[in-house]
């Protein structure tokens, strides 16, 4: 997995064209796309989490949740490694501030090269499992995804085994994930009133 | 859940990302906070026809109408993480500046004596405040729709809405407000909106953040 060798610039181009197809709808290259930025988030957290390696995992998959709710925000001209970048710099700075670390990122302005730096091979695992936290949704989006998204069934297949419209389906597919993402900060918050009472 | 399934998961069934997600969700509610101040205004009292249909009611549209594009266009950007928004900043600046210019410029074409109606009018104590409450509707209608976004900036983002919920304030103030001076309006409208951008900013980080 090293591609230390690879320009921020390189980088930027394989993953824009990437992301400009799954916008324009080819899943394939949506989900590449996401594993790419994985690795570079992963990387760029790493060596930011250095005194919270456990938290690696989760906030990367919280990001990643994130960037697919808000993936309507992208802009053309907008390079997609700085608009990911903006994201998981804001989630970043939550976990900080609700552990108490209270001054704010001192490199406001990424700089490309830093991102150059692959993540390293073997990262530790989630602590969290969303597995767990899906079973806690509203039953007719825990549904929805479900069957669309775990069973792999299309939005229509979907809308005849429930009842449901389609438009409907949809619907339930994206409250769920927000749903998701609300559980999961909870969850965090949670996790950081207690280890800051102990 | 390993990270490599939750992309499995997210990517399937995902089809294209949805299009002008912003104009989406901020467009009922600034029609929403219109009407309500439209409503509001007939409420305090609607002008008589005549009125409505004076170039003095123009000039009043003109100007909601231009301070509510600029400004819906910047808060459009300011959402959008990582989006470059001085161009849309500057047009904001630049409706206000163009405003005041005229304003101005028209009480320098006045006689001393008439000066001081031309920009103070009659109701210039109320003016601001009629202005920032009938705004407060789109405010609020504005603010609960971008908590969808979790703003990064969310002061900047609070601001915004508040310029853009001033301009649409402004917009139904104008049905109830009968001074015709330019000049009033630049000064005491703008002050309207400025108060309600200021509330704007004040309530973006507590309201647009978890």
């Amino acid at each position: 997995m090293g591609d230390n060798a690879e320009s921020p610039q390189a980088f930027e181009a394989a993953l824009a064209a990437l992301w400009r197809r799954g916008r324009d709808g080819d899943e394939a290259a949506y989900a590449e796309s996401l594993r790419l930025l994985a690795r570079r988030l992963r990387g760029w957290l790493m060596r930011r989490l250095g005194d919270r390696p456990d938290d690696v995992e989760d906030l990367l998959q919280e990001t990643l949740l994130a960037l697919h709710l808000q993936r309507g925000t992208w802009l053309a001209e907008v390079p997609v490694t700085a608009w990911a970048h903006a994201i998981v710099r804001h989630k970043l700075v939550d976990l900080w501030r609700r552990h108490g670390r209270t001054d704010a990122l001192h490199d406001p302005v990424e700089a490309l090269d830093e991102l150059a730096h692959a993540a390293p091979a073997d990262p530790r695992p989630a602590q969290r499992d969303l597995h767990k936290l899906m079973d806690r949704l509203p039953e007719k989006q825990r549904r929805a995804i479900a069957l669309t998204k775990l069973q792999g069934l299309s939005v229509a297949e979907a809308a005849g085994e429930s009842g449901d419209s389609e438009a409907n389906i949809k619907v339930l597919v994206h409250r769920g994930l927000k749903r998701l993402a609300e559980l999961v900060q909870a969850e965090r918050e949670q996790a950081a009133q207690r280890a800051a009472t102990r | 859940m390993k990270t490599d399934e939750l992309i499995e998961l997210l990517a399937r069934g995902a089809g294209p990302a949805p299009r002008a997600v912003v104009a989406r969700r901020l467009a009922a509610p600034a029609l929403g906070g219109l009407g309500l101040a439209a409503m509001l205004a007939a409420g305090i009292g609607l002008l008589p026809m005549e009125l409505l249909a004076s170039s003095g009611m123009l000039v009043k549209q003109a100007y909601a109408a231009a301070l509510a594009a600029a400004a819906g266009l910047w808060l459009a950007r300011i959402v959008r993480p990582a989006a470059p928004e001085g161009v849309q900043r500057a047009a904001v600046i630049a409706v206000f500046a163009a405003m005041l210019l005229a304003g101005a410029m028209l009480l320098m074409a006045v006689p001393d004596e008439q000066r001081s109606m031309v920009w103070m009018g009659r109701s210039w104590r109320s003016c601001p405040w009629l202005v920032a409450l009938l705004s407060l509707p789109a405010l609020a209608l504005l603010l609960t729709a971008l908590r969808e976004f979790e703003p990064l900036q969310p002061r900047r983002a609070g601001l915004a809405a508040g310029l853009l919920a001033g301009a649409l304030g402004m917009g139904g103030y104008a049905l109830h407000c009968p001074e015709q001076s330019p000049t009033f309006v630049a000064i005491w409208y703008t002050a309207g909106v400025l108060l309600i951008a200021a509330l704007g900013a004040a309530l973006g980080p507590r309201l647009l953040r978890r």
